[in-house]
């Protein structure tokens, strides 16, 4: 782990120790402000309540635990979001904090994902004469199967493993990228 | 607990709180709130929820078995349907479905993360059973994933999509799934 070079950084960093032991939710501001050895009065200033706490941790967690390999065809596509869900499946917890924080009302006003921007990217390349209508469908459905939301559904609603998420994953991505027309289709 | 097991004071503790999260968010309102827009001390609410957690997850179950409850669907190929007039009903209460999304993702401490799952199967084990196990979890998964809160949520915050669009996107990719199966049909 890097050294973490300001306040802000330094108490995402505690938090994740802590993550490892307990829950999100049992991290109480003074345990974190006690790890990091400052006031809990620091913390507040960082993270005003703890859904802002939670939005930059699942930030912290996402670029530190779980990069997102790049990528521009749609094989690589699958393969880095396999990877993802690998790493997902040896770290579950944060894992989680990446579902949850997906899912909560935004704290500040976000930026769609990286990801989302290299799904549309990628449609453009795949399929350069689709219509807006169906790329933004497509697109939205790739996005949501990708998600850390899709891999704790299926982890927990379905005891299923990265492998079998995985398989579900691909399935769930042959059946929209079948609802590309072939006029669309970029020539190979 | 399933909803109809709730006491009239329970009830009115998961109103109350939802009520409250719709007007000021779900981090600011306190149990003392919480117990005086429900007429009732502030005490039974902590016999009833001792935890935050309790009443956040209670109340996130409770919301989606009224205020989101599905027409049943008689037929799997009904689903996009359902889905489409699900996610406009999380358009018209924003704050209670990022709620339901979020107590969804809370991993072994959370809510049940596809509360239909079981209908579905039922649904489609009746009109399609001739799929193998992995076809039959795949169809199921991705039913059951389109079907919740977190469409709605990832549509709306990562492409800005508007009410009509996100039921359109969401519908279209449930029928999707679907056409993967159409031709399977036994009856």
């Amino acid at each position: 782990m890097e050294e973490p070079v300001d306040t802000a950084t330094a108490i995402l960093a505690s938090a994740a120790v802590l993550l490892r032991e307990r829950m999100f939710d049992d991290i109480s501001y003074r345990a974190l402000a006690d790890e990091v050895g400052i006031s809990e009065r620091t913390i507040y200033r960082q993270y005003p309540t703890r859904a802002h706490l939670l939005a930059a941790l699942s930030n912290w967690i996402e670029q530190t635990s779980f990069p997102l390999p790049p990528f521009v065809t749609v094989s690589d596509f699958r393969a880095a979001v396999h990877e993802r869900f690998r790493a997902f499946d040896t770290l579950p917890a944060y894992a989680y904090v990446g579902a949850r924080a997906s899912a909560i009302s935004p704290t500040l006003d976000t930026e769609p994902a990286y990801i989302t921007r290299a799904i549309e990217a990628m449609l453009d390349v795949a399929a350069p004469t689709l219509n807006r209508r169906d790329r933004r469908r497509i697109a939205a459905s790739l996005r949501y199967f990708s998600s850390a939301m899709f891999w704790a559904r299926l982890r927990t609603g379905f005891d299923l493993d990265a492998g079998d998420i995985c398989d579900a994953f691909d399935r769930a991505v042959d059946t929209v990228l079948a609802k590309l027309p072939d006029a669309t289709r970029a020539e190979p | 607990m399933t909803i109809a097991e709730l006491s009239g004071t329970q009830e009115a503790i998961l109103a109350a709180y939802a009520e409250l999260i719709e007007e000021v968010g779900s981090d600011d309102v306190s149990y003392r709130v919480i117990a005086r827009r429900a007429g009732i001390a502030e005490r039974t609410v902590f016999r009833n929820y001792p935890t935050r957690v309790d009443l956040l997850l209670a109340t996130a179950a409770w919301i989606e078995a009224t205020l989101f409850a599905r027409e049943e669907s008689h037929s799997i190929f009904d689903i996009p349907l359902a889905v489409r007039e699900a996610m406009q009903r999380y358009d018209a209460r924003p704050e209670l479905a990022h709620v339901v999304a979020e107590t969804a993702m809370r991993g072994v401490s959370g809510a049940a993360p596809s509360p239909g799952r079981a209908h579905l199967e039922r649904l489609l084990d009746a009109e399609v059973p001739t799929l193998d196990a992995a076809q039959r979890r795949a169809v199921i998964a991705a039913l059951s994933h389109l079907d919740s809160a977190g469409t709605w949520v990832t549509f709306r915050r990562e492409f800005g999509l508007d009410r009509r669009d996100i039921a359109d996107a969401a519908a279209w990719a449930a029928e999707a799934v679907l056409d993967t199966i159409r031709d399977r049909v036994t009856r």
